[in-house]
């Protein structure tokens, strides 16, 4: 009766490893299928606690989906859609700039003479800001449009959501 | 005794079943995810520079065309009848696909900001010269954003569309692309090209930036596909 009970039991565990959603190690950023599927994602911080009515900084970092790149925050053309982040400030925090890193060299193999400049990888932008006494949540979200050597994504807005604690 | 050997013998089975059926699971998972990302990227083409049939061409072009008769990853319209619409050109006149009816016709997602975009516009331009004696026609379906609701933002991305499409020399009808249509053509990426028969049967797409002699071919493909 107790080994029914147990190989039932263990017959439930198996069904339900079978059937079990994506494994917590899989990369959910290698699919760029869907025009939800976010292909950059914010890594980090999700809160930080800074100093209350100084100058502080925060480093948000980004991580693009292997196999692909966004424009930089300076495009070298026009037409292209530069990285950028937009941010609502809340009451009490004052976002006095944000710095974005200087883009790499970068030519689709089809116009090599084309230079584009270009993030890939990780990334990270420096935040300015001054806050207030108080938790404030920063609601911001990085605007970008992706691409790999043959396709182009349109443009996308992953959230960037920070909970800054100011003591 | 025994029964304790009896469960432990149990357990270990089905440990050993949940480590294997996670595995597959991964490991089918994984093949699904590659599948997917191959038919956006389209990574098995070899990138032909334009002109290069003076070059060893005769490889080119056969290659290009076993290519075109190979299943090649495209749109699941594929070997349907093109959904009909009716868009806005630059100037404002609307545009119905199936005005083009007894055309073999080219229909092209692109966007101003994508560079491979680009790279296939003058094909396109040399393409439609080239086969115009055959009636082809191509239409130029614009996916960037506009802002129908701010006439002021409106105006400003036409005319970006519309300076684009001047310094491009673009040589065929460039429509504003609406959501509607996209969601019918099942657009997620640009560039998206359908090739669609005189009958009005798309006979081939590509999806992202492919050779110039596979677009030839499917160009091929859509003259000599069904009457209308």
């Amino acid at each position: 009766m107790k080994l029914a009970k147990i190989l039932t039991m263990a017959a439930a565990l198996v069904a339900m490893s079978a059937s079990a959603q994506k494994l917590p190690w899989q990369n959910a950023a290698n699919s760029a299928s869907g025009p939800n599927q976010q292909l950059v994602h914010f890594l980090y911080p999700q809160q930080v606690t800074v100093k209350a009515g100084q100058p502080q900084t925060i480093e948000l970092h980004f991580r693009i989906a292997d196999g692909l790149h966004i424009n930089s925050h300076t495009p070298r053309q026009k037409s292209l859609i530069r990285t950028e982040l937009i941010e609502a400030e809340p009451t009490g925090v004052n976002i006095a700039a944000v710095d974005f890193p200087p883009g790499s060299d970068f030519a689709f193999p089809a116009d090599p003479s084309q230079k584009l400049s270009i993030y890939s990888g990780e990334f990270v932008l420096t935040m300015h800001l001054v806050a207030q006494k108080g938790n404030h949540l920063l609601q911001g979200s990085l605007r970008y449009q992706a691409c790999d050597n043959s396709t182009c994504f349109p443009p996308r807005n992953v959230p960037v959501p920070v909970d800054v604690i100011a003591n | 005794m025994r029964r304790n050997i009896l469960v432990l013998a149990a357990m270990v089975a089905a440990l050993a079943l949940m480590i294997s059926a996670g595995v597959v699971n991964y490991m089918q998972r994984q093949r699904a995810e590659q599948a997917r990302l191959d038919a956006m990227k389209n990574p098995q083409v070899q990138l032909v520079p334009d002109g290069s049939q003076a070059n060893g061409g005769a490889d080119a072009d056969s290659a290009a065309s076993n290519s075109a008769d190979d299943e090649m990853p495209g749109s699941q319209l594929n070997g349907q009848q093109a959904p009909n619409f009716q868009l806005e050109d630059l100037s404002g006149r609307k545009v119905s696909l199936a005005s083009y009816k007894g055309h073999p016709l080219v229909v092209d997602f692109w966007a101003t900001w994508c560079e491979p975009c680009k790279v296939e516009i003058p094909w396109f331009e040399k393409l439609h010269d080239q086969y115009a004696g055959q009636g082809l026609e191509i239409l130029g379906v614009s996916t960037d954003d506009l802002d129908r609701n701010d006439p002021a933002k409106l105006f400003t991305e036409k005319r970006d569309i519309s300076d684009f499409a001047a310094k491009m020399h673009m040589n065929y009808p460039i429509l504003l692309g609406m959501d509607s249509v996209e969601d019918q053509y099942q657009i997620d990426a640009t560039p998206t090209t359908f090739f669609i028969d005189r009958a009005g049967r798309i006979v081939a797409s590509t999806i992202g930036l492919v050779p110039r002699d596979q677009i030839e071919a499917d160009i091929q493909k859509a003259i000599s596909g069904a009457k209308s």
